[in-house]
């Protein structure tokens, strides 16, 4: 049991907590990006890149689409931020320190992912166009099959702990990680990370070949919020990938939640570089294969994880 | 501590009151699927504050996917691209004027003419345990042996469904066969 911080002083902290980590991630999108290109540019470059576009973005004017669904088009943004942000806030930094840590942390994580499908799609529907529109469809095909081995490979990390709580799966972990009790349950999470950040391989409803997708008629200081919100929801998977599979803020000498950035930035990493690396598959081939690979191989996990507890 | 509380009560009885009746006032599918989706979120809050926390972040990660599907399909059944054209949502005013009535009525007299325990609200934790027991008691083996077969049953069912398509076999690939040629036309 972890003590809570004070209500007023949450905010600071997952603000403190998530605009660093945003910025950085965002760095290092750019800078693996710019290396796989072939593209060199120095580290002042590389560290001003996500300034630099924060900046152009906030100058652009913001020209809007037809009769758009005013209100949806303009908190789609602002609510894929704040899933990104309780999704965050559902992660206990340190063995004392913690922002909130429900009884039903993994329920309350994966609602908050849940709502996001909610968001991307009314991100493509609200604008009224094709393309965005398109995105919208493609994130629904996504999710659905998607949070199916995402919320059961969470299921089987909590049968150990015997608690839905994310400090007693992290306490759970003390003598061996989940990663090592449980080894389905990280490359699975990890596709699903894909999948709810729609990065890399799986990203299909702001992709190219849509001219951005859901992001196709956005521009200025929303499509900055919903880039951010992007990068924030990265950290916030990774984060909780790292305190369900590699034991959190657990480790030797250094302080809990030193321990828990750095995993959450391994995976960050991981998650980036697969990004710049592999090429998207296609949607229906994802589909097939979630439903008939991810979902029995999710099954199977939490069988073994039961027996293992039993 | 009580007042917050109160406060986040009255907050979640106004969104979901509200937006249930928005479900009524809007004119789209997917309007209508979201602002009942706001009116679930609203009865949410109310299950977390009364200590019933699993059953509310339940309901938002069930009704999350649920609208969604809903208002899908709803847009694919009727001809309205994308739910974007307004439509009317509001049908056979009679009986849904007697049914709405007959159920505030009930739900009324069941607030008000109901004792309610005056108890502290319970632990999160055994409060969710409780219901699992108070659902299913001995048979929870059995009922999760039947929803890992159900699941698998789905699966199924639809990868045979789906084997055949309208242009015939599925793995063959679905490429629409080419207009029939009128000879006499010619």
């Amino acid at each position: 049991m972890t003590t809570p911080l004070p209500l007023w002083l949450a905010p600071a902290v997952v603000a403190s907590v998530l605009a660093p980590a945003v910025y950085l991630t965002w760095v290092l999108d750019r800078w693996v990006g710019a290396r796989v290109a072939g593209r060199r540019t120095s580290l002042g470059q590389t560290l001003a890149s996500p300034l630099a576009e924060a900046a152009q973005l906030m100058l652009q004017s913001s020209p809007r689409a037809e009769r758009p669904d005013r209100v949806t088009w303009l908190l789609a943004p602002a609510s894929l931020s704040g899933l990104a942000v309780v999704a965050v806030a559902t992660v206990p930094l340190g063995p004392m320190l913690h922002i909130a840590d429900a009884p039903g942390g993994i329920v309350l994580f994966g609602a908050a992912i849940a709502l996001v499908m909610v968001a991307v799609f009314l991100h493509g529907w609200s604008a009224n166009s094709l393309f965005p529109l398109m995105g919208g469809y493609r994130f629904i095909a996504l999710a659905l099959s998607f949070e199916m081995p995402l919320a059961l490979v969470l299921i089987a990390a909590a049968l150990p702990a015997e608690s839905l709580r994310f400090s007693d799966i992290v306490q759970s972990q003390v003598d061996v990680w989940n990663v090592v009790r449980q080894p389905l349950g990280l490359p699975l999470y990890l596709i699903a990370t894909l999948g709810a950040s729609f990065w890399g391989p799986l990203a299909f409803p702001d992709a190219p070949d849509l001219a951005g997708g859901t992001t196709a008629e956005s521009s200025g200081a929303a499509l900055l919020v919903w880039t951010a919100a992007r990068y924030a929801l990265l950290v916030a998977l990774c984060a909780v990938g790292a305190a369900v599979f590699l034991g959190g803020w657990l480790g030797p000498g250094l302080p809990g939640p030193i321990w828990l950035a750095f995993k959450t930035a391994g995976l960050v990493a991981t998650v980036v570089v697969i990004g710049h690396h592999v090429a998207r598959v296609r949607l229906e081939d994802f589909v097939v294969v979630a439903w008939t690979v991810l979902i029995p191989l999710a099954l199977v996990d939490v069988f073994l994880s039961g027996l293992l507890v039993l | 501590m009580t007042e917050p509380l109160d406060a986040l009560f009255w907050l979640s009885s106004t969104v979901a009151v509200f937006s249930a009746w928005r479900v009524f006032r809007a004119d789209s599918m997917v309007r209508a699927a979201y602002w009942l989706m706001g009116s679930f979120v609203g009865v949410a809050g109310i299950l977390v504050l009364v200590g019933a926390e699993f059953l509310g972040l339940v309901l938002i990660l069930m009704m999350a996917g649920e609208m969604t599907i809903m208002a899908v399909f709803m847009v694919m059944f009727m001809m309205n691209p994308a739910g974007l054209n307004p439509m009317n949502m509001v049908h056979q005013h009679r009986t849904s004027l007697l049914a709405g009535v007959l159920s505030f009525v009930g739900l009324g007299a069941i607030a008000l003419l109901a004792s309610f325990p005056q108890a502290p609200p319970p632990d999160p934790a055994a409060a969710t345990s409780d219901l699992g027991h108070e659902l299913l008691g001995g048979s929870m083996l059995v009922f999760q042996t039947a929803g890992v077969a159900l699941l698998s049953t789905m699966i199924g069912s639809i990868a045979l469904a789906a084997q055949r398509g309208r242009y015939g076999s599925a793995a063959e690939g679905s490429e629409e066969p080419g207009a029939p040629i009128d000879e006499e036309d010619a």
